[in-house]
Parts: structure tokens; sequence; C-alpha cells
């Protein structure tokens, strides 16, 4: 998609600033450290690319900021530009939560009356009633997928949950590539020592 | 069975097969009932008799009514009158006012004066006082009384047709009653068109403007064309056998919002998404977004906001369906959503194991060119693309099928020997024009990863690659 090789670049960019960054700061890691760490340059790098237009590349870098450690890659990575927008919209997040959070108490209390009335009608159109829960099920289901999925309603799940995976399959690729140069370039030198 | 945009799809193209026929009739009647008076009784001669088979007529205190004052009682305007009250009492008005309007056109025994026609708006009027909430959809009218159907009297035709039909009891009827007459005449041709180009226009803009919020990413430029094709192309399939039907749509989406502040139900809907359609984008949109309510369907603020969503979902949906691999059969909501989580859930995964991957390749975790640098002082004595290549593609080229979950199998073959050949290349490259490490590495670094990553998402471009063995670091900057 040439749409998305700007977003690859600067996705690719990003992460290998931040990998840079990972990589100076300790010595020894052993393999499940380095893991944690690629996978975290990769996902804050992706969520920068964004450039904070979607609400879950929001949702990952406050989850990333909320480890302390992280902070500084984070911010390196944002850049200092960008460190305003973000809190400001950090601020957003923090309060959209709160909205969140009254909405679903006060569906709680509501369903509750709501299932003693539907009790009767159910029974006519249960293939609608089974379809719901279903859809229901897979909804908060896709939630917990989509990096700060709670927050959302279902209509901005399902656009965000395209954004992600656009993204992600951008992320997926680039990471590939790399992973098989760098195997390649394993594979080549290990040839050439034996040679 | 099928999700519930499905069952209610459903449910709707069964309504409106069952609406449609007297509404299409009567809308097809109407204007020449206007324009040929003559024949004006017969139509609605043949018009009542069918409406006569399809519903079963009831007799009100207003059809009383209008007979006593109105009409000279006949047995034609008495089964014309029925099907429309009953069809007034199940699905709100269907616009009487309008009717009203057009028999004393067509039947000139009656008085056609002005007056009879404030009149008959007033009597109309027994549905009760929701009328000023049924301008509450079409933005400023509510406000402004009549002077948005004046200031647009073709731009939105039914909302006119409709504003009027409503407005004449609430506001001045005897100035503006000649107006709908007029109003419907003109428009009412083009209430099929305009109506089906307006909803366009609504949802349309509705999709572009709910992708404005992707507007800054890259994809969104593509996705919002899309979604407003898809958009555009959906409300003529769904939306153009239901114009006729419009007008009693918005009747009956109208009517119930009695008490209600009358911008919330709008805002309602739109405030669910936290956006509305931007009134600068087009002179032509209102300020909220349009929702038809169908017959026979709850028409309260929550079902029709709730509409409105499972409308856009849908939209979505299609959109999904190229995005997700093996989705276009699908349909359903719920198999959509089963299969956006199968594949996200993949994706995140393969992310999981790839940096599993590059954690395992790279023991000093060094993506920077050093190690790279070091590699190739090691790898200067390998040629182009020798037989070792080939020798070490085809192993890789195994394991690479082997971990390729999604799409990665075949391409990904492909991309390997390709990033290997690039590497190479680059390397070679590198190590001959390599002269000053400070300067140089952060841009041919960027460089040859681009290419890298280019090289698997062009895999047309492996031939040039080639060709850089000979060329300089400065020559890499200009690929693309």
């Amino acid at each position: 998609m040439h749409t998305s090789s700007k977003l690859t670049k600067e996705f690719t960019k990003k992460w290998l600033k931040g990998l840079q960054i990972c990589c100076s700061s300790k010595k020894d890691m052993d393999v499940l450290e380095r893991k944690k760490k690629i996978k975290l340059c990769a996902d804050i790098a992706l969520a920068s690319a964004k450039n904070a237009t979607t609400s879950w590349s929001i949702a990952l870098i406050s989850e990333a900021k909320k480890n302390d450690e992280n902070e500084i890659l984070v911010d390196n990575l944002l850049g200092p530009e960008s460190r305003f927008k973000q809190q400001n919209i950090i601020r957003q997040m923090n309060s959209c939560h709160k909205r969140v959070r009254s909405k679903k108490i006060l569906k709680k209390s509501c369903s509750i009356s709501q299932r003693m009335k539907k009790m009767g009608p159910p029974k006519s159109n249960l293939a609608a009633y089974i379809a719901k829960r279903l859809v229901k099920k897979r909804t908060q289901v896709l939630q917990r997928l989509v990096p700060g999925g709670e927050s959302m309603d279902e209509f901005s799940l399902i656009k965000e949950a395209l954004d992600y995976i656009l993204s992600l399959r951008v992320q997926v690729d680039v990471m590939r590539n790399l992973a098989n140069a760098t195997e390649v370039l394993n594979q080549s030198n290990s040839s050439n020592v034996f040679d | 069975m099928g999700g519930e945009g499905e069952i209610d799809g459903g449910n709707r193209d069964d309504e409106q097969m069952h609406y449609n026929p007297m509404v299409d009739s009567f809308d097809h009647t109407a204007p020449t009932i206007w324009d040929h008076h003559p024949t004006n009784s017969q139509n609605l001669g043949a018009f009542c008799d069918m409406n006569m088979q399809n519903i079963a007529t009831t007799s009100s205190s207003s059809l009383g009514f209008y007979k006593g004052n109105l009409f000279a009682p006949t047995r034609n305007l008495d089964a014309c009158w029925g099907p429309t009250d009953s069809a007034v009492k199940r699905g709100g008005m269907f616009f009487p006012p309008g009717a009203s309007a057009v028999l004393p056109h067509g039947l000139s025994q009656f008085p056609t004066d002005s007056g009879f026609i404030e009149r008959a708006a007033r009597l109309s009027s027994f549905s009760g006082g929701s009328f000023e909430n049924v301008i509450i959809p079409f933005g400023n009218v509510h406000e402004s009384g009549l002077n948005p159907y004046r200031n647009r009297p073709q731009v939105q035709p039914q909302e006119g047709f409709v504003g009027n039909g409503f407005k004449s009891p609430s506001g001045d009827g005897s100035k503006e009653t000649p107006l709908p007459v007029d109003c419907l005449t003109d428009d009412g041709r083009q209430a099929k068109q305009g109506g089906s180009s307006f909803s366009g226009n609504n949802l349309a803009g509705e999709a572009e403007y709910s992708g404005g919020g992707d507007e800054n990413s890259n994809e969104g430029l593509g996705s919002k064309k899309r979604r407003s094709d898809q958009d555009t192309e959906y409300n003529q399939v769904k939306r153009s056998p239901q114009t006729p039907s419009e007008i009693t749509k918005n009747n009956n989406e109208c009517q119930p919002k009695g008490e209600n502040n009358p911008s919330s139900v709008a805002n309602k809907s739109s405030g669910k998404h936290g956006k509305q359609v931007s009134p600068s984008s087009d002179a032509q949109k209102e300020e909220y977004i349009h929702v038809r309510a169908r017959r026979g369907q709850a028409t309260n603020s929550h079902s029709l906001a709730e509409r409105v969503r499972r409308e856009k979902i849908s939209e979505r949906m299609k959109f999904l369906q190229d995005l997700v691999p093996g989705c276009s059969k699908v349909t359903g909501k719920a198999v959509m959503l089963d299969e956006i989580i199968n594949y996200v859930q993949s994706l995140q995964r393969q992310v999981e194991f790839l940096s599993m991957k590059l954690a395992t390749v790279n023991p000093r975790m060094d993506f920077n060119l050093e190690g790279l640098m070091a590699k190739e002082s090691m790898e200067s004595r390998l040629g182009p693309s020798g037989s070792l290549g080939t020798d070490m593609a085809m192993p890789y080229a195994l394991n690479q099928s082997q971990m390729a979950i999604m799409q990665g199998g075949i391409p990904g073959v492909g991309r390997s020997s390709d990033a290997r050949r690039t590497v190479n290349s680059h390397l070679m490259s590198i190590s001959g024009g390599f002269k000053d490490p400070a300067s140089q590495v952060p841009s041919t670094w960027d460089d040859e990863l681009h290419n890298i990553v280019q090289m698997g998402l062009h895999p047309s471009t492996p031939i040039s690659s080639q060709n850089l063995g000979s060329t300089t670091p400065g020559h890499l900057k200009a690929e693309p």
C-alpha cells in the first residue's frame, strides 16, 4: 500500500532510534528482556508514528508512560513538540475514562431493569437476541485487544480496530524484514566463519 | 443466522416492500393530480381502491371532521381519507395537509382557496402539537420558522415538503400554504433524486467527516474515498426505493419527539459519535445527522440513534471486509467481529514472535550500523549474489514459510532473498564508499533500512538493487 509507506518510514526511523536508546542504557539482558524491549520500542514507535491522530495510539503511549522506566524512551521518541500535545490528550483520555466509567455504571443499573422487561420479547425473536449477545461478547473481546478499547463505543471501536490493523500490518512487515536481514547476515557470517 | 444488521435489514426490507406500493403510487399520482386536473378523481379513485385492498380503513373523528367541513362526502373521498388516516395512525402523518392540498386541486368542485388549505392543515394537527418538533431534524427550521424553507426550497425538497405541511398550523398558515403546494408540484418529482442525493450527501458527509479523524493518517486517504464510495453506493441501493416513503418516515421520526428538547435527539445521535457533520463543509448539509425512521420501527430517540450507529457500523464492516483477508463472503456483524478479532490476535502474536526472533538473532541488541559494519567486513569477500546466496535462500525460505502465519508465506520468500541481496549489495557499497562513519552512518543506515523495507513492499525493484553494488552511498540516497 503506497499510502502506508510514509507510516512505514516513520515507524522504522522511530523504532531504530528507540532501539538505540534502549541498548545504550543497559548492556546485558537476557532474551526475554530484550524481546520486551524490542516489542515496547516497536509499539511506541508505531503509536508515535501516528502522531496522536488515533485514540488507540494515544492509549498505547499513555499506558507505556505509566511505567517510569519507559518515560525517557517515550519522550525521546515522541519529540519535544508533541510532548505537550500528548499531555493534553492524556488528560482528555483520563476524563474520557471517567465518563465511560460513569456510563457503565448507569448502563448496569439500567440493564437490570431492562432485563426484567426483556423476558417476554426475547422469546419471540430469539435469533436476534442471541445474535445481539454474540455481538456484544465479541465487541468486548475486541475492546480488550485494541489498546484503549474500553473507553470506546462500538462504532469508534471498529474504526480504531481498522486503523490498528493497518498499523499492525506495517509493524509486522518492518519487523519481519529486519529480522530476515539480520538473520541472513548472521547466517552468512557464520558461513564465512566456517570458510 | 445472520447478525443484527442482517436481521434488521431483513425486517426493513419487508416493511418497505409492504409499504412502498401505496406510497409510490401516491407519490406518482400526486404530481399528476396537480397537473392534470380532470383525471384526478380517477387517479384518486384508483389509488383509493388499491389502498382499500391493502389497508383496512378506519374512520376517525378527524375524518368526520373533514367530511363535514371540507368535502362533500363521496365514496372516493371517504376511501381516500380512510387509508390515509389509517396510514396516519400507523405511521404518523401521511401528509394529509399535502393530501388536502392535493384533493382541492384535483377535485375542482371543492374550494381551493388558501383558507381552505389552511383549515385543512390545521385539521391535520389532530395528531398533536408535534409538528413543531417535526422541523427539528431539519436544522434551523425550528428556530427561524419557515425561513430555511424559503432559503432552500430546492436543496432539501422533502424537508420543505414536510416542513410546510406541518409548519402551516403552527406558523402563519395563510401566507405559506400556497408555497407548499408549489413546493409539492415542483419538488414532488425531484423528491426522489433530491432525497437520494440528500441522504447520499448526508451520509457520505458523515462518513467523510468521521473519516476525518483518519485524515491525518496515510491510510485515511484511501480509506476515506473508499468509505464515501461505499456510502454512496449503499445509499443509492438502499435509499432510492425509500425516497417516496421518506416523507412519511420523516414524519414518523419527528412525531414522538414531542417533549424532548428539539435538538437533543439529533445531538444525541451525533454526540454519540463525538462528531457532527460540519456545516461549513457543504452549504446544503444540515447540522444534525439525519435519520430516516422506517415505518413500523420504534421511533423514539434512542432507537433512532441506535439505527444511525448501526448503519455506520455496517458501512465500516464493508470496509473491513476488504481489509481482513478472507472476509468477502462473510456477512453479519458477529462473524465479522470474529474475523477481526482473529486477525488482530494473529497480528499481535506475529509481532511478539518477531520481536522474540529479533531478540535471539541479536545477542547484543545492536540494531545500528556498527554491528552490521562489523559483519560486513567479513562479508566483503562475498559476491553480490553468489552461489552461496541460493544455498542460503533455500533453507531460509523453508524457515520463513514455517514462520509466516498470514500472508508472509510466499512473498516472504521473495522478500528474504531480496533483503539478502540488498543487504549484501548495500554493505558492499558501504564498505566501498565508507569514509567518515560519523556523518555517513545515520544516512546510509536509514537508506539501507528503507530499502530493506521497500524491498519487502515492492518486490519489483530487486533488479535495481543489484546495480547498487557498484554505486556509492551518495547514490543510495537517490533511491526511492
